[in-house]
This record gives structure tokens, sequence and C-alpha cells, in this order.
């Protein structure tokens, strides 16, 4: 019995056993107890981190604002546009190594197809096949999701922007036969009158990787809410929109509104999953809706505007601005040459914008800059206006005295001219026939920084602050800007060129048409305004901008105003004022024309066509209508045009009479503007209609390349 | 002489194995088994179409591991004992074959394919080194303390499957093998002196193998281990998701196919290295209570058996079946969990793959064996 019951040798094991029972125990209570610290202790800080994994926040886009003019016309606007994509692995499996899953053993390359809808031609299409290709180089049907999420092959690609409407109809058409390849809606600024009005609506940009990395600087993502809104308040990511110049910027704030969220849930490929069951895990709140941008109502007449262009077709580059007296609302400002906003919104795509810039940076009329108020240049014979007052208010100079004028003025060795014999001149006859002669023995009586003061009081040598775009403050010289300038070497000779805006005098074309504004509505100076109301998208007021007049009232006597804006009326209306031969019978108006000395050196590399171009006079129009109560102030600029009373002068009269005809259309009353157009909604599947500006049928020539009187026209990288 | 107790005994040698059926174990292993097959019905049926009825095709392995299993048991283990050196034979020749054979797959070959099945013979040579060393152990009773020199030859067959296995490679079935053969080495008597020679020796090789015989991806997630939180997006994602997956299970869990990091497939592996984390996210701490204690009592259950062996090969063999599973258990549990670096060991029972769950399942059939024949005589020879 004892045989049947011992085990066999077994005994060198016994004791074992129980550390044996005793290791596995600890081991298991090991691991439970971790589960315990994973599970019931930190249960509540995974379940955070699981929430997150699954439940993302999508932006929820707004809509900018649209701008509309005084009469409601949209100027700026938001469109979808639709931009077409590839994911590289898909539309071209055959670059992809390995052996190829079932699901897609059979699938063929979809790319070509994609490449003949969308109409590329062999060059294009060998580049984006190179890049395909290139994208999925290291990829392989076997890789798991973590490679897949990393490789480039299964990222989407940009293939081609802002696709035309029957495009994307094909391609939607043919969807099912173009695997791999989508049709993405995005928001493109869209600008209606295309070139008109470019400056001052200046246009819409990416916001760029600098501005991005000072907005959103390292650990954004970590901060608090308040911290975030304290560094990028307007709460802007990659790729959005941001104003670049003229209104679009400035008004960022208003027109950008405010991205919503929604809660989504996804999984680990970045797939939303819907149903009940998704929803179930959502969290409240669950969606935050978007706040539209603001709408602007400018005060600019668009209508006017295309009026101006029109009778400024002739002119290479200028800037005209036309000013409500009463009000400093700016009616029209307008500079040339332009540019089309449109080109450098996005429209068309980034190859557009690069494009466009690289064009228009490289010509040498600068069509960037705002010249209505960005340019700063000599104002010529339109200063001559303040310097009479500055003479008058001083008493220093009896305005019924006549001075002689031989046609020039010998002062010590130099000679100083005048542009015709004007004989024996008063102050009234000097102005109308714009003699020299007499504001130069003037300056020499009356002084420099007297004239300068008066100047100054208009609003000239100051930035007017509007601030749509970097502004020149302009300059009226004084005794002690010269003695910086010239180490204490004043001559008088200075004093002489001011008080006729030549030598160092520069203004803008908006400063001075809000200083004849002045001299018309009887020395009140206002700040200038273009944006009349900020409006919500149904067309509610939300914020309303009065006229706001500039601290610095003009302190002149009215008869002394009174005199000189009879001269200024003079000008246009005496038969020998100097812009009497172009005057239009019908229309009450005053105003001074200017021809403005450049003072251009030619430089190395010129040519005869460019040297002629540039040594010709800016040619100046200030005007103010009617003259008897006067409601606009119009200053038109032309750039190197040539002489003031026969370049200018009539682009000034055709835009006071265009205002005019305008006026009357509309009726003694303004019209309420029409209803605003129905809204976009995110996005709709129809564009908005295409406001086409009105063509004109008539009018001057279009300024052309072989005009022998054109400018220098080259487009050397550099040559300005 | 004879108690109470041995009548008792005495009786029981009468019986035949039928009457001793080990009914806790199978009840167990049938348990973990359903538990497994729920939970990959779990893992992958709402993950992909081509995944979906991969817990079907899991039953199938039950089924042939079952049936694997039962033969396994119903041989007396003693005529096992006599062809144990010839089953490890035809293990080594197998794992040689994989080399001939293999299909490569994610950058290691493991698989032999024989017509459509693909099997995986590292998994059945860890049965097949456990019969070798309790074959050795049995012919070589000791009973004062071995020395170095007594351990060479189990030594000798532990090495050379871990060494073609680390071919392959495949450090997950290297380190089991190596584990396996440790816990039957320490159910050995050795001598103290031999002890602190071997501590020695150990001390000095592994930088050598950590610097000559590990693969740059092998160390790769043994640094990972040791710096969590360095890189989420690389080696450390697995870990990193199998712990926000147990963790978010917190007591309850959330029901049954209702943990969101699996079902939005942030869990890696689901179904095979990491099925756990899938567990412990539907049933929470309490879910994860109840399967770490059915294997706690499984392994326990093991080595009770191992103890009330008749005979020493039956003990070894019984402790190598129970080691098994509790290496398997204690490596994938602490691998999940963030506890042990991220080595491929599966989950017995809830891992999907045939060649693990059959060599589980024939390992049990042994334990089985084992268990309704103590009281036995050895079969005449």
């Amino acid at each position: 019995m004892t045989v049947l019951v011992s085990r066999e040798g077994a005994t060198e094991f016994r004791k074992r056993f129980k550390y044996f029972a005793a290791g596995v125990l600890l081991a298991f209570l090991v691991v439970l107890g971790r589960l315990f610290e994973l599970q019931a202790v930190q249960g509540a800080d995974y379940a955070a981190i699981a929430h997150d994994n699954i439940v993302r926040r999508v932006a929820v886009p707004t809509i900018r604002g649209a701008i509309r003019d005084a009469q409601g016309h949209v100027i700026a606007s938001s469109r979808p546009a639709s931009n077409v994509t590839v994911v590289p692995g898909r539309a071209m499996p055959s670059a992809v190594s390995g052996r190829r899953p079932s699901s897609v053993a059979e699938q063929a390359d979809t790319w070509s197809k994609l490449a003949i809808t969308l109409r590329m031609n062999p060059e294009e299409r060998v580049r984006f096949e190179t890049r395909l290709k290139t994208a999925c180089e290291n990829s392989s049907w076997q890789d798991s999701p973590e490679d897949r999420r990393r490789s480039p092959c299964w990222r989407t690609l940009l293939v081609r922007e802002d696709i035309a409407r029957d495009i994307e109809a094909q391609l939607k058409e043919h969807a099912s036969e173009l695997t791999g390849a989508d049709v993405m809606t995005v928001p493109v600024r869209y600008y209606p009158y295309k070139t008109l009005g470019a400056h001052l609506l200046g246009y819409v940009g990416e916001v760029d990787a600098e501005t991005l990395a000072k907005l959103r600087p390292q650990g954004y993502d970590q901060m608090n809410v308040e911290q975030r809104q304290k560094l990028n308040p307007l709460n802007y990511d990659v790729g959005d929109a941001l104003g670049a110049t003229g209104i679009e910027r400035a008004w960022e704030s208003s027109l950008r509104g405010q991205a919503g969220w929604e809660k989504r849930v996804v999984d680990a490929h970045g797939r939303y999953r819907t149903g009940p069951e998704a929803d179930r895990l959502l969290d409240d709140p669950k969606r935050q809706d978007p706040i539209p941008g603001r709408d602007l109502r400018l005060t600019i007449d668009m209508e006017l505007m295309q009026s101006i262009e029109r009778a400024m077709r002739a002119h290479a580059a200028g800037a005209a601005v036309v000013v409500d007296v009463r009000t400093g609302r700016v009616l029209a400002a307008y500079s040339k040459p332009d540019f089309d906003p449109n080109d450098l919104s996005g429209a068309g795509g980034k190859t557009r914008v690069r494009e466009t810039f690289a064009r228009l940076s490289t010509d040498p009329l600068r069509p960037m800059m705002d010249k209505t108020m960005s340019g700063a240049f000599q104002p010529g014979s339109t200063f001559k206006p303040f310097s009479a007052l500055a003479a008058l208010e001083d008493k220093l100079i009896d305005p019924e005295d006549h001075e002689r004028c031989d046609g020039y003025l010998m002062f010590g060795r130099r000679i100083f001219h005048c542009t015709h014999v004007h004989g024996k001149v008063n102050m009234h006859d000097a102005i109308a026939e714009s003699c020299n002669v007499y504001f130069f023995k003037l300056a020499e009586t009356v002084g420099m920084d007297r004239i300068a003061r008066i100047a100054n009081d208009f609003g000239l040598g100051e930035k007017t602050g509007l601030g749509t775009n970097p502004e020149a403050p302009g300059r009226v010289p004084t005794r002690s800007w010269y003695a910086l300038r010239y180490q204490g070497q004043f001559r008088i000779g200075f004093t002489l060129n001011a008080a006729i805006g030549q030598g160092d005098a520069l203004v803008t074309p908006l400063q001075l048409a809000l200083a004849y504004g002045a001299l018309a509505n009887g020395g009140t100076v206002y700040s200038p305004e273009i944006v009349r109301a900020v409006e919500t998208s149904d067309g509610a007021v939300v914020q309303e901008f009065p006229p706001r007049v500039r601290p610095h009232k003009v302190d002149v006597k009215p008869e002394n105003l009174a005199r000189v804006v009879d001269a200024l009326r003079a000008v246009v209306n005496d038969p020998r004022g100097t812009a009497y031969p172009v005057r239009d019978p019908t229309i009450d108006m005053a105003g001074k024309t200017g021809t403005a000395q450049t003072g251009y050196i030619p430089q190395k590399g010129d040519d005869a066509k460019r040297t002629a171009y540039y040594s010709r006079d800016h040619a100046w129009f200030a005007a103010f209508a009617p003259a008897k109560a006067p409601e606009i102030a119009v200053v038109v600029f032309i750039e190197h045009g040539g002489s003031g009373p026969t370049q200018a002068a009539p682009i000034a009269i055709q835009i006071i009479r265009e205002y005019q005809r305008l006026a009357a259309a509309r009726g003694p009353h303004v019209k309420p503007p029409p209803p605003p157009p129905p809204r976009l909604t995110w996005f709709p599947n129809v564009l908005p209609p295409i406001v086409t500006p009105p063509q004109d049928d008539a009018g001057a020539p279009a300024f052309s390349l072989d005009d022998a009187e054109a400018p220098f026209l080259t487009t050397e990288a550099g040559a300005m | 002489m004879i108690s109470r107790s041995s009548t008792f005994t005495a009786r029981r040698l009468l019986d035949s194995p039928r009457d001793q059926f080990d009914w806790a174990l199978f009840l167990v292993t049938a348990g973990l088994a359903v538990i497994g097959v729920v939970n990959l019905y779990s893992a992958t049926s709402v993950v992909r179409a081509s995944l979906s009825d991969l817990y079907v095709q899991q039953v199938y392995w039950l089924v042939a591991g079952g049936i694997l299993g039962a033969l396994a048991a119903a041989i007396d283990y003693r005529h096992i004992e006599r062809y144990g050196y010839a089953i490890y034979g035809f293990g080594v020749v197998l794992l040689l074959l994989v080399f001939v054979l293999g299909r490569d797959i994610r950058g290691s070959s493991r698989w032999i394919q024989i017509g459509s099945f693909s099997l995986q013979p590292s998994e059945f040579m860890k049965l097949f080194l456990i019969v070798a060393l309790a074959k050795y152990l049995h012919n070589d009773p000791k009973t004062e303390g071995r020395k170095l020199r007594d351990l060479a030859i189990p030594a000798l067959f532990a090495a050379l499957p871990v060494a073609l296995v680390l071919r392959q490679p495949d450090l997950g079935t290297a380190l089991i093998l190596l584990l396996i053969f440790a816990t039957i080495g320490a159910m050995m008597r050795i001598q103290w002196r031999s002890l602190a020679t071997l501590a020695v020796f150990l001390g000095v090789s592994g930088p050598l193998v950590w610097g000559y015989l590990l693969k740059p991806y092998q160390k790769q997630r043994v640094v990972s281990f040791l710096s969590p939180e360095e890189n989420l997006l690389g080696a450390n994602w697995h870990a990193h998701h199998a712990r926000v997956a147990i963790g978010s299970g917190k007591w309850l869990g959330e029901g049954f196919m209702r943990g969101t990091q699996n079902q939005f497939l942030f869990l890696p592996d689901q179904y095979t290295d990491f099925p756990f984390p899938v567990f412990a996210e539907d049933w929470g701490f309490v879910g994860s209570l109840v399967l770490v204690g059915l294997y706690a009592f499984l392994v326990l259950w093991g080595i009770r058996v191992a103890q009330s062996s008749r005979d020493r090969f039956g003990a070894v063999l019984a402790m190598g079946a129970s080691a098994l599973i509790f290496w398997h258990v204690f490596f994938n549990l602490g691998m999940v969990t963030g506890m042990l670096p991220v080595v491929g060991v599966t989950l017995p029972l809830f891992s999907y793959g045939g060649s693990s769950v059959i060599t589980v399942m024939i390992g049990l059939g042994l334990l089985m064996n084992v268990s309704i024949r103590r009281y036995q005589l050895a079969p005449g020879r």
C-alpha cells in the first residue's frame, strides 16, 4: 500500500509549491492594485482623456461682413469658391507599394481622369504626377494606421483652386469614377466693382506665418480662455482671412465676425461618427453659433467713383477726392493706377495672388499706393489761398494794393519765374490769374511761419486721421524745419517757394480736399469719415458715426475768408481766370489750379520717354461747388499730368457735373437705401449675382501704351 | 498504518480517471473562453467588415483546441513522458522550418503556411519545452542540491528554441520560454554557491545582450517604457491608449460594446495583444477583478495539481502548464497597464489566434491529465 501512496521522488519539489502559490498571489495582487489605481483612483482623469480623444471641437465658419456704398451697392462680399483636393494614395493606388488588400485590389488609378476633367495642360499634369508619386514613395499597403497618419500619401493635396462651375458640375457628375478626389468649398472675398475703389477697400489675405506666430505663440493651445483672448482677441487660426490693406484692414474687427464651434465625435482616423450612439457621448454645451461679421455702410458713392474713373481715363496716374464740405464725409477717393483686389484675395488661387503681387510690385507707377492719402506731393498754386489768408489775417498787406509782375522776379542773384507777364495785379487778380510774382512779394512781407500756421490750421502737414491706409503727413515747412534741414542756412528763397506751394511743401489730395472744404464752409475742418455706419447682416444699424470736427477750428475772419473765396470763384468765372477756358457755364463753382514742378533729375539709365514723363509737372485742381452754398470739395491730382488748368481742371469740372447729375436723379431727399440682398447661408449652391459696373460708352479715350504722349511704362524690376 | 484518509485515498485509486474529472479546471477554462469570445466580439465586430467574423473564427479555434486538449487529457501523461525528447525534437524541426517556409509579416517571420492555415511553431514549442524538461527532471532525481553542471542540460533544452525564436525575431515568445525554464528551474534544489555564480553571470551577460543581441526596435520598446511621456505618437502609442482605455472604464465600465476608445479605433491590436483594455473599458474595475480572479484561480489550481501529482514528471508538467498561463497573463496585463514594456505576449483565451488558443488548450489539457490521474499508478510498461 505504501507504494501506492508514495509520490515517487516528487519530494524534491514539495516545499516549493507554497512559495510559488504565494508568488503568484502576490503578482496578481500587484496587477489588481495597478488596475485599482488606473480605474478606481485615476479613472476620472483617464475618462477625461478618453473624452478628449473622441470629442473634437470643429470650427463653424462665420461670414465676413459685406461692405456697401452710400446707396447700398455691395462693393465687397464673400462668395463660395470650390477647390479640388486629392488623396494621392487613393487617386493613384499604383504609386503605393506592397500587396494590395482585397478592397482596392481591382482599383485603377483615377488620377488621369481627374487631370482630363480639370483640363490640365501636360506640363502641369506631369508636375502633379511627380508630386503624387513622391508623396507615396515610402508608403506601402501594409503600413499601420499610424504610419498612414504620418504619410503625405494619405493626406489631401490641393490641386486646383476656385474652379469654374461647369468643371465642378462635371466632377460631381463623375464623382464615382474619381476616387480620391474631392471638392471643397471655401469662402473667397468678392469685389464686384473689381479695380474701382481698390485702394480704399483694400484686400483680404491669408493670415501669414509671422502674424500667426505673434497671435498664437508657443504653448497657446495650453492657455486658458482669458490668456488666449488677450493674445488673440479675434481668434485667428491657420488659413484664416485677414484684411491686408484699406477698409478691410482698418475695420477688420467689425468685419471678421466670430467663428462658432460644434462638438463632433471623431474616431482615431479623424473620421466623424454620427448617430445616436455618437451623440450620446457629446457633453453640453454642444454648439456655439458663429457671430456673423458686421456689415459696413460707407460714405462712398460708387456711381460717382465710376464717373471719376471715366473722367481720369486719359491719364496714367493720379488721384481724385470728393468730400462733403458739410460733414467731412468722403464721397469718393480714387487712386490710379489701381489693381483688382479679387486677384489678391484668393479668387483663382494662391498662384494668381503671387503672380499679381509680382506684377504690381514692379510697376513703376506704383499701383499699390493709395495716392489719395499715402502719397504727398507739392501742391503748387493750390496752396496760394492759404498764403493769401495768412497775409490778410495779420493785416500785413492791403489786398487792394497792386504789384507789378514782369514775368519774373530777381531776388538777389536768383531769378524766380512767373507763368506770364501779368502786369499790375492785386490779390484777387493774383489768385485768379495765379501770379507767382505777387505771392513772392507777399511771402517776403508775411514770412514763412505765418503762412505755415494758417496752412496747419487748415489741416495741411498733419495726418487727417482717416486711418484706412497708411497716411502721409505731408509737410508745411517752417523756419525751424529749414534750420534743421539745412543747418541754419536759411534762405529767403525757401519762403518764396513755400508761398506758391513749391519746394518743400507737400500735401496729400485728401488733406487738400478737406482744407478746401474748410474754405468753402466757413472755416470748419472736419475729420474725414469713410464709414458711415456699422450694420448687422439684415441691415439694422449697430453704430452710426456722426461727422467729427477737428479739435482745431480755423480762426480766420469771415471777411478775409470771403475775399479769398471770391478770388477762387474768379479762377473759374472771370475771363482772366486760369480755369476760365475750360469752365462749364452751367456750373456754379470755385477752385484753384495748380501746376507743381517736380524738380526731376534724370537718372542713369533713363531713356528719353522716361525722362519726358517724370520731368512733367503735377497737375492739380482743387474746387468746391456750388460756390453759393457749397456741398462738395473736389481735388483732382494728376501725377506728371502737365498743366493744372488744362489737364486737371476739366476733370474736376466733369466730376462736379456728374455729382450734380446724380443728385438731381436721386431727388431732393436721400432715397432710403435698397433692402440688403439676401444673406448667403453657408454655403448655397449658387453664386451671388455678379454686379457688373455699367460700362461707359462715350468719354475720353482710354489711356494706352501706344499713345505718343504716354509716359514711360516699362516694367523692369527695380526701375523705380 | 492505514489511516482514515488513506483508506479514503485508497478507494479513489480504484476509480477510473473519468470519476476524478477536474470540474473546477474545466469550468474556469470554459468561463474564460466564453468571456474571451464575447470580448472579441466587442473588440472587432463594429470595427471593420473584414474583422467582424473574427470571433466566429475564434470559436472554431476553441473547438479545435478543446478537442486537442481533451486528447491531451485522455492519453495518460506517462505515455507522453516516454516520447518526451521526440516531441521536443519535432518542435525544434518545426522552428527550423520557419526559416525555410516562413512568411514575413511586419518584419518578422513566425508562421508556416499549411494549406489555408498559418501555424506558429514557437507557440507549440512552449509545450514541447515543458515536456522535455519534465522528462529530464523525472529521470534525474537528486536528493541534495544541484550544481551548475547539473543545470547545463536543461539550460541547453531551453537555449536552443530561445535562440531560434530570437532569430525570427520574436522577443515575447523567447521571454516566455525563458520564464518557463526559470520557473521549472526554481522547482529544483540548487546549491547556494551555484546560485551565486549564476547571479554574477547574469549580471555580466545582461549588458552584453543589450549591446549586441537586441534589435533597435526591441531596445526602443524598453527605452520608451522607461520614459513613457516622451513620445506619445511613437513607440508609446500602444501603451498610452491602452492605459486610457483601461482607466476610462472606472468602476463599472461603459457597458458591453460601449467602450469609446475601442469603438473609435484608438486601441491598436485590440484583438491580438490588447484585448484586455477592451474588456476593462467595457466592464470597469469590477470586471477586471472578476477576470484577474479567474486567472489567479486557474494558476493556483494548476500549482495545486502539480503539488498533488503522483510523480516528478506530472509535477513538472503541471507546473510548466501553470507557468505558461501565469507568465502570459502577468506579462500581458503588466504590459497593457504600463507596468512592463510592450512585448508581444498574448492573453490566454482572450487574444485571437489559432496557435495561441490551441497551445493554451493543450496546456490546460495536460493539466487536466495530471489532475485526474493523481491517484493512479503508472500504466504498465
